[in-house]
């Protein structure tokens, strides 16, 4: 009897979760009809007045540290609170190794690795706004750094070789930062993280220093994300 | 075209049942890691212009995919990516705590 029952309980879950699908269907039929009816007016406007606006030839850079700055503000706020959390929640003190030992091998060739991770974080950073890429994915490469050397040698060796504090330091650096280039569009009479508006010299687009602020935006956004991915797995590790 | 958004409706719906169904804290962490996916797909279709680029505008383009939904869904990745380490952590907690990730037997412990 009590078999039934459970049967019948997985098959109302399974039913319930059904309908919500059908209901979804007929969301999505919706959404898909307004796709071919409607004219976007904004993303016509990004797409074609953006490059002259803002300078920068990737619209997904203009949008994010341009047109819509502010969110990526709260975006990278989002990551900052999340480090912040779990620097609190894990104590600092207690670091437990890994456990497990590899090879030299392994070793070697993460040692022959981790330049060209450096390079390539580097590269996506700075070339955000003329190529794919941007702060958040060159920020997450740059962390890839500081998680290989954690889990290849040890959270001891990770830790020596960049310091927590050293961690903390640099993401504060991009979040202040960040929030003092935004304060200049409002020192030179313009709204907060103002970049085409405020005239920043947008240059010629397509050259690297182009697109006014938004280069040194994803910088500042690249060392708060890498920072902060790498303090967020080296306090998940040490956790045991 | 379309065939993709009942792709969407199928994870979003996997992640929703695993979310109800499973016991373990992890895999309730999975569900939602997989209706995040879901939605970021579901933000690519919303963008998507048939035979479109990319938006970066190096030369000259005739269709240009919609950039707005693609800067929506880095925001996602993003924060999906916070809300996933504090999630994880947190079931750490509970675990050393109660030493189960049953939430049957976490909910018979206390209260």
């Amino acid at each position: 009897m009590s078999r039934l029952n459970e049967v019948f309980k997985k098959l109302y879950k399974i039913g319930l979760v059904v309908t919500f699908a059908y209901f979804l269907l007929f969301l999505f039929y919706d959404i898909h009809n307004l796709d071919n009816n409607r004219k976007r007016y904004l993303s016509a406007h990004y797409i074609s007045e953006g490059v002259q606006e803002t300078g920068a030839i990737n619209l997904v850079a203009s949008v994010l540290y341009d047109y819509r700055a502010f969110d990526t503000l709260g975006e990278a706020t989002m990551i900052l609170t999340a480090a912040t959390v779990l620097a609190f929640l894990v104590p600092i003190s207690k670091a437990t190794t890994f456990g497990t030992t590899f090879k030299s091998i392994v070793k070697q060739t993460v040692k022959l690795i981790l330049p060209y991770l450096a390079v390539l974080g580097t590269y996506l950073i700075l070339f955000g706004h003329v190529s794919p890429g941007g702060g958040f994915v060159g920020g997450v490469v740059l962390s890839i750094i500081a998680i290989l050397l954690t889990i290849t040698y040890s959270v001891e060796f990770s830790e020596y070789i960049v310091k927590p504090d050293q961690k903390k330091l640099v993401e504060d650096i991009g979040a202040i930062g960040f929030v003092l280039l935004g304060l200049l569009g409002v020192f030179t009479g313009s709204n907060f993280l103002a970049n085409g508006q405020a005239y920043f010299g947008t240059g010629n687009a397509g050259e690297v220093f182009s697109a006014g602020l938004i280069p040194f935006i994803n910088v500042m956004i690249g060392l708060k994300v890498g920072a902060g991915l790498a303090i967020i797995f080296n306090s998940l590790i040490k956790e045991k | 075209m379309e065939i993709a958004y009942v792709a969407v409706i199928i994870l979003f719906c996997l992640g929703i049942y695993t979310i109800i169904t499973k016991k373990n804290l992890i895999k309730i962490v999975f569900g939602v890691t997989i209706v995040e996916s879901s939605l970021i797909l579901l933000l690519m279709l919303v963008g998507y212009k048939p035979d479109g680029t990319a938006p970066i505008l190096d030369k000259e383009y005739e269709i240009v995919v919609d950039p707005i939904p693609q800067a929506l869904a880095l925001t996602t990745v993003v924060i999906g990516g916070s809300v996933t380490a504090v999630m994880l952590v947190m079931v750490i907690k509970i675990h050393r705590r109660y030493r189960t990730l049953n939430i049957d037997e976490i909910r018979k412990l206390r209260g």
